[in-house]
């Protein structure tokens, strides 16, 4: 269905769309968001190709020394008494593994105190919140039976008894059992879901599932490319690539739909449960940096700080 | 450094995954038991009739009506608090002076609360919260020999009987892990621990400490001299004056407010078996024991 969606576009429009992902949002804005994309594509298609900007690992290849090794990200709020933790910045340009740099990485995000009991509330949360409960068995009154006492009061040598629908009878009614569609909603308080973000990032970077790439652009969009570059460099089964924003480039999304298990997220679709399902998590730096920033934002954050403030609006994400 | 270790831990385990993640078992709450199995039927465990089974029980402590037990008692608040409090025994003037003349003290040394501690006459249990010795009055007309001698706890009265013999008295404070190697040090060194480096005092302590009147270890020693002459004129005794005096080294003798021992610096692991020191040659050491 995406895929076919996306030649559509291309067939009408003859450039090099981003695709986007649908995304349901609050406010009925979806009518500006449609002429918001075919403003970029005319943008886009206006201006020449060989202005596009030489992506890092084509700069790694002209000359290996321009491409800058990044030892040193600046950090917001580091704890002087925690050491970051270092991670290597790889390219998807290759199947083979070539590094581009190396970074730092916030220690109050990827390596937070490894608390299985907060990724089992958040596991659970996110199974439950949707959850609706219709088992509904008839009580009493719901059962249709005629109102009539079923035997005399004496005499027939039985218990006393009157109308079928009576709990003591074997086809009569159930007590107290479950009533109706009844919703399992609930929230969880906000920093356990915040640290449940933190542990599950914290353990992929622990147990070295966790891969941080320039970007998310291939040279093809042939799925055998995408399954060779995991398959060298064993990522396993299943992955799970993570990007800033929800335009992703061509070749990837066309790749990666052959294959159920390798997912593409934008990161406001960040879960714990994905992060654990997958086994490899990959993101681009883009995405890190977002990561950071938020979740730094909201972990420090309470309802004091919080009272009068339009940080967090939804319109303006 | 718990998280570290639990990171590494992680490290070498299973790959984290849906089919392995369980609650603590903490949190996971015990079902009411609804006593509905084999042997629980008919009065489901609680017998027949009267309160047990109706669950009209009265509350836990009620004795059918008089006042009970745990009401009879009133509450006292008089010495609440007490045994968290900082205590100084006390150690009389007579006491210190027989002391010295059965020569368990020597009158030629600083007189240090180790010293003390060791001649077996006064004993300390930093356990049960003593922080020190308090010198006290008692024997004031009958102590008659110039010493210099450094407590916890000193009275006008026994600042003047020792400085109107021509010696020094100096308040100093030590805090329980330091007192610890002070009251037997030679227990402790046998330990291997390094000798502590001591702290300053509480707040509720530093204003007396800090005070040239009790002649205290952070106080500033012209106002010291100047509280001596004071102290004279209101006694009414004359002042001698100590330069002239022949124990002029011992009593300028002085602890560096983070030192336990004369002689020994705190950092330092003393052997007695070998008869050697061992001092620290990290950066990171040196850098904490100097601080």
């Amino acid at each position: 269905m995406l895929g076919q969606t996306c030649r559509k576009i291309t067939g009408s429009l003859n450039v090099s769309p981003r695709i986007e992902f649908k995304r349901y949002l609050w406010r009925n804005s979806i009518c500006q968001q449609k002429i918001d994309i075919t403003l970029k594509y005319t943008d886009e298609a206006s201006g020449s190709i060989a202005n596009k900007e030489p992506t890092l690992y084509e700069k790694f290849l002209k000359n290996p020394k321009s491409v800058p090794l990044i030892t040193s990200r600046k950090l917001e709020n580091c704890n002087k008494y925690r050491q970051p933790r270092q991670a290597w910045l790889e390219t998807l340009s290759t199947v083979e593994d070539h590094k581009l740099g190396m970074l730092d990485l916030h220690p109050d995000i990827f390596a937070v105190h490894p608390r299985l009991d907060i990724l089992y509330h958040n596991l659970r949360w996110q199974e439950f919140y949707k959850k609706i409960d219709y088992n509904w068995t008839p009580s009493r009154g719901d059962l249709d039976v005629s109102g009539g006492k079923q035997m005399p009061q004496k005499g027939s040598g039985r218990a006393r008894n009157r109308n079928r629908s009576s709990i003591m009878f074997r086809t009569g009614a159930k007590p107290l059992g479950p009533k109706g569609p009844r919703a399992l909603f609930y929230m969880l308080p906000k920093q356990y879901r915040v640290q449940g973000l933190c542990t599950a990032l914290s353990f992929k970077y622990a147990q070295n599932n966790l891969h941080i790439v320039d970007s998310l652009e291939i040279p093809t969009d042939d799925p055998e490319y995408i399954q060779d570059l995991i398959d060298t460099r064993f990522w396993g089964f299943s992955a799970l690539f993570v990007d800033d924003t929800d335009y992703m480039p061509e070749n990837i999304t066309y790749a990666l739909a052959e294959f159920p298990s390798y997912n593409i997220l934008p990161v406001y679709g960040l879960n714990v449960r994905d992060m654990l399902k997958h086994e490899t998590l990959i993101l681009t730096l883009a995405a890190v940096e977002k990561i950071e920033q938020k979740l730094l934002f909201h972990s420090s954050r309470n309802k004091r700080s919080s009272r009068f403030s339009m940080d967090t609006r939804y319109d303006q994400y | 450094m718990g998280i570290e270790k639990a990171l590494r831990l992680v490290k070498d385990l299973p790959r984290v995954a849906l089919n392995n993640i369980k609650n603590s078992p903490m949190d996971q709450k015990k079902p009411h038991n609804l006593r509905r199995g084999w042997g629980k039927n008919k009065t489901h465990g609680r017998g027949h009739k009267g309160q047990g089974q109706r669950m009209t029980l009265p509350k836990l402590g009620f004795e059918t009506g008089h006042k009970p037990f745990y009401l009879r008692v009133p509450q006292e608040y008089y010495y609440e608090g007490h045994h968290l409090k900082r205590q100084y025994p006390p150690l009389s003037l007579l006491r210190l002076q027989r002391m010295i003349d059965m020569g368990c003290l020597d009158p030629n040394e600083v007189i240090d609360i180790s010293s003390i501690c060791m001649t077996g006459h006064y004993h300390l249990h930093v356990d049960r919260r003593h922080y020190g010795i308090n010198l006290t009055e008692e024997g004031a007309e009958k102590f008659s020999t110039p010493i210099c001698i450094e407590v916890q706890w000193a009275s006008e009265m026994t600042i003047a009987t020792i400085e109107r013999l021509g010696g020094v008295i100096m308040t100093r404070f030590y805090d329980p892990l330091s007192l610890i190697a002070l009251q037997d040090p030679e227990t402790y060194f046998k330990t291997g621990k390094p000798i502590p480096k001591c702290k300053l005092p509480p707040t509720d302590a530093v204003e007396y400490y800090s005070d040239p009147k009790f002649r205290g270890y952070l106080a500033d020693p012209e106002k010291i001299a100047e509280e001596r002459v004071a102290l004279s004129q209101k006694y009414g005794y004359d002042l001698p004056d100590l330069s002239e005096s022949d124990k002029l080294s011992l009593l300028l003798k002085r602890k560096d407010p983070r030192q336990i021992f004369f002689g020994l610096h705190p950092g330092w692991i003393v052997n007695l078996t070998e008869k050697k020191i061992l001092k620290p040659k990290a950066e990171y050491l040196q850098e904490y024991y100097h601080s």
